[in-house]
């Protein structure tokens, strides 16, 4: 997931789990590949499958919190049987330093077996050879092939014709509502869902109305300091209206100005401190929604358990389509086979099985609000039943990723850099025009360096 | 780090040469052991040295001459490519300026609120080490805390510090997000976190003082203020000295608790050069940039160090 700081959660390391391996939360790549070669002197819990068992999988990946609970259940499962695996994991902390820490250990080529990353930083990671590609006759014999992906999702797994990841789930960034709140605004439909938008202005009404109903603000938004907020707004507002935004190698980067400065007017018409606050911070719009003050809120998937928690009667919905066509912000989690240099037959044949059998189990995983990408599981009506997730799974089928491109993606420093102008323009600081043009600048920039991973 | 390294450290390592040196020119006058025999005591310490100071150092100056990348493996000699391209760059200027302008605004209220801590609870304000306790307690916070207490204090919508102001019927202030604000409102948690350290550094130095002067002037009718200004500060003056150093040294350093707090926004107001540097090498890949870049904020402690030497030797 992509989560800040937790809000009124701490992230406690679920209870150690009888018949799981070892997990050791490392604080530092570098004593990453080290430790998995010598036995790890941070063991979770006693459990008889050591790190330096050569038949256990080693697994990075980045989950804490209600999400690295479920990891274990899914890994749990998969671990059982005549068959089950044997799995180290690994937990390391979300955010810029995994993708350093996981490119550390794929230079060195002692990474392990299999990791966790998000489709975006792909493009950062494939060129360069830090990945492995998967074999598709070999999860094709494990009961996985493309045709078992949404289109959208799996041309991101793809470079220089081989597929490198196997997407785990689509985490697009949506809207949770207060349902009373919303009826009490007339905007739930017969069924009981938020009613379409289709435009600017219809959405500017139902702020208005939400406020109404709340008797404090309409719609939450924290983006103040936050470094992928208010991109994840913007590019999801800016693939609604068609345009293109391009990040070819070498620059100048191809955005629409015109478009772009119309979403960026957009959001501060709709931020404008008076129905909706527009000067909060990520836990302060995750406190105002939980406290009542107010009846919508635009964030990621992934905070449905914390939100859901709070007893408000909680609704979601796929983030609201205002301009011409439906378009969701997201991201997704995949599988990935971190570079080895010497990669054991065996070994990587079992690799490709655990993430078969994993992707498999993502109605464990959808729990957490994750939309699961291997759609065979999406089909079952146990994931019908799943409310509020059942609401914004059609997301997955308008999905917007990052552009693709080597410095883009999930904690990147091109979201920050997007960020700043943003919450200039937010909070009033700058006009629309001015802060489209710095992002411009920005990527530019970006666009002028040397590309370190090709 | 904001935090101030282990008292001594700075001045040991700074002061251990002109000691050894005069060491030699007296010659081993009384001792019976063989020239250099010291050797195998300080050896320990020296492979470590070796090992992680000065090796690390020498390569990173090597890679700041390559294209290094943290993704590659194959690395080319580029020569000064990347010290070019950091001249040019004003992002590497903007950092190296939030970073200057964050040393003299931290720096200048630490030192003086410090001293101003330490005189009062030095008058012998009763509940001493009640007082001292306060002063110094949030020194001891790890910055994890410190920036979440903070973040909250400066939340836009709910903290108290606009909450503060609400009261006095002031409008709210962008204490993290408007530009002209946010460095300040860092130093103010900076100064909040660690005037504790300097404060006992003062106190110390404030008690280890004779008393005969301020006795006799007393007598001589001198007024406490007057005392204060003749007779306490000039004797606080080494003190002081190392008191500006450490902390100059330590504002320099800043990293963790902008990097928590504000990730160097809004617009990079806030970046100072170690984040750039750690945004462009360990999040960038640039690790041959990223390190061109480290030498030259390298260079500029080395001046800024001399400089300060050179105004405290003369003051002596």
């Amino acid at each position: 997931m992509t989560p800040p700081p937790p809000v009124t959660e701490t992230t406690v390391p679920p209870p150690p789990a009888p018949g799981l391996s070892r997990r050791r939360l490392l604080g530092h790549g570098m004593a990453a590949a080290g430790a998995l070669l010598t036995a790890g002197p941070l063991s979770g819990c006693a459990s008889p499958a050591s790190a330096s068992d050569a038949s256990a999988l080693s697994v990075w990946d980045l989950f804490q919190g209600g999400d690295g609970m479920l990891m274990d259940d899914m890994i749990r499962t998969v671990s059982s049987g005549t068959d089950g695996f044997e799995v180290d994991r690994t937990i390391l902390d979300w955010g810029p330093s995994y993708y350093t820490k996981l490119a550390m250990s794929a230079a060195g080529g002692r990474a392990s077996d299999v990791a966790v990353a998000h489709l975006s930083r792909l493009p950062g990671y494939a060129p360069g050879g830090l990945l492995d590609p998967f074999d598709l006759g070999l999860l094709a014999e494990f009961g996985v092939t493309p045709e078992d992906f949404t289109p959208a999702v799996w041309a991101r797994t793809r470079h220089a014709g081989a597929v490198y990841a196997v997407p785990l789930d689509v985490h697009p960034f949506i809207v949770f509502y207060d349902k009373e709140a919303a009826d009490k605004a007339g905007l739930l439909d017969s069924s009981g869902e938020l009613t379409a938008t289709g435009s600017p202005e219809a959405l500017l009404e139902a702020g208005k109305a939400l406020a109404a109903a709340t008797g404090a603000s309409g719609i939450l938004f924290g983006h103040v300091t936050d470094t992928a907020q208010s991109w994840r707004q913007f590019a999801a507002l800016y693939a609604q209206t068609g345009a293109a935004f391009t990040l070819p190698d070498g620059g100048p980067a191809e955005i629409d100005i015109d478009a772009a400065v119309r979403v960026v007017t957009f959001m501060q018409r709709l931020f404008d401190g008076t129905t909706n606050p527009r000067n909060l911070d990520y836990n302060g719009a995750m406190a105002g929604f939980l406290g009542g003050r107010g009846g919508m809120v635009m964030l990621g998937e992934w905070e449905l358990p914390t939100l859901r928690k709070s007893g408000i009667p909680l609704g979601a919905a796929p983030f609201p389509q205002v301009f011409d066509r439906p378009a969701v912000y997201t991201d997704c989690h995949g599988f990935v086979l971190p570079h080895q240099h010497d990669p054991d037959p065996a070994r990587r044949r079992e690799a490709h099985r655990y993430v078969a059998a994993m992707v498999k189990q993502s109605l464990t995983w959808a729990k957490a609000g994750h939309i699961p990408a291997y759609r065979p599981v999406l089909a079952t009506p146990e994931y019908a039943a799943l409310d509020p997730q059942s609401s914004y799974a059609d997301a997955a089928e308008v999905a917007v990723l990052d552009p693709p491109n080597w410095f883009a993606g999930a904690g990147s420093d091109f979201q920050n850099r997007m960020c700043q102008p943003l919450q200039s323009a937010l909070l009033g600081n700058t006009s629309a025009e001015k802060a489209v043009r710095q992002m411009v600048r920005e990527a530019d920039a970006l666009l002028r360096r040397p590309n370190p991973v090709a | 780090m904001t935090t101030i390294a282990p008292p001594g450290t700075g001045g040991r390592t700074g002061r251990a040469g002109p000691r050894a040196g005069g060491h030699h020119r007296t010659g081993h006058r009384g001792t019976r052991s063989a020239p250099g025999s010291g050797l195998l005591f300080v050896l320990p310490f020296l492979l470590v040295f070796a090992l992680f100071m000065v090796w690390p150092l020498a390569q990173g100056l090597w890679m700041s001459l390559t294209d290094s990348s943290l993704a590659l493996r194959d690395t080319a000699f580029v020569g000064f490519a990347n010290y070019a391209e950091a001249f040019g760059d004003p992002d590497v200027w903007s950092s190296l300026g939030n970073t200057v302008f964050f040393t003299v605004v931290s720096s200048v209220p630490l030192v003086l609120i410090a001293l101003v801590m330490a005189l009062l609870v030095h008058t012998g304000l009763a509940g001493q080490w009640a007082w001292r306790l306060a002063f110094f307690a949030p020194y001891l916070l790890p910055v994890t805390v410190v920036t979440l207490i903070w973040t909250w204090l400066y939340q836009p919508d709910i903290g108290l510090a606009n909450q503060l102001l609400g009261t006095f019927g002031l409008g709210p202030v962008g204490w993290l997000s408007d530009e002209a604000v946010a460095m300040w409102s860092i130093a103010a948690l900076t100064v909040w976190w660690t005037a504790g350290f300097n404060f006992l550094l003062y106190l110390a130095a404030l008690q280890s003082l004779p008393s005969a002067y301020d006795e006799a002037a007393a007598l001589d009718g001198a007024g406490a203020w007057r005392r204060l200004w003749s007779i306490t500060l000039p004797q606080l003056r080494r003190t002081t000295a190392l008191v500006a150093m450490l902390q100059v040294l330590a504002s320099l350093k800043v990293f963790d608790q902008i990097y928590i707090l504000t990730k160097g926004g809004p617009n990079g107001s806030t970046r100072p050069v170690l984040e750039y540097v750690y945004d462009v090498g360990f999040t960038g890949y640039r690790l041959g940039y990223a390190s061109a870049v480290s030498y030259l904020f390298f260079a500029l402690v080395i001046v800024v160090s001399l400089v300060q030497l050179r105004l405290f030797r003369r003051e002596d």
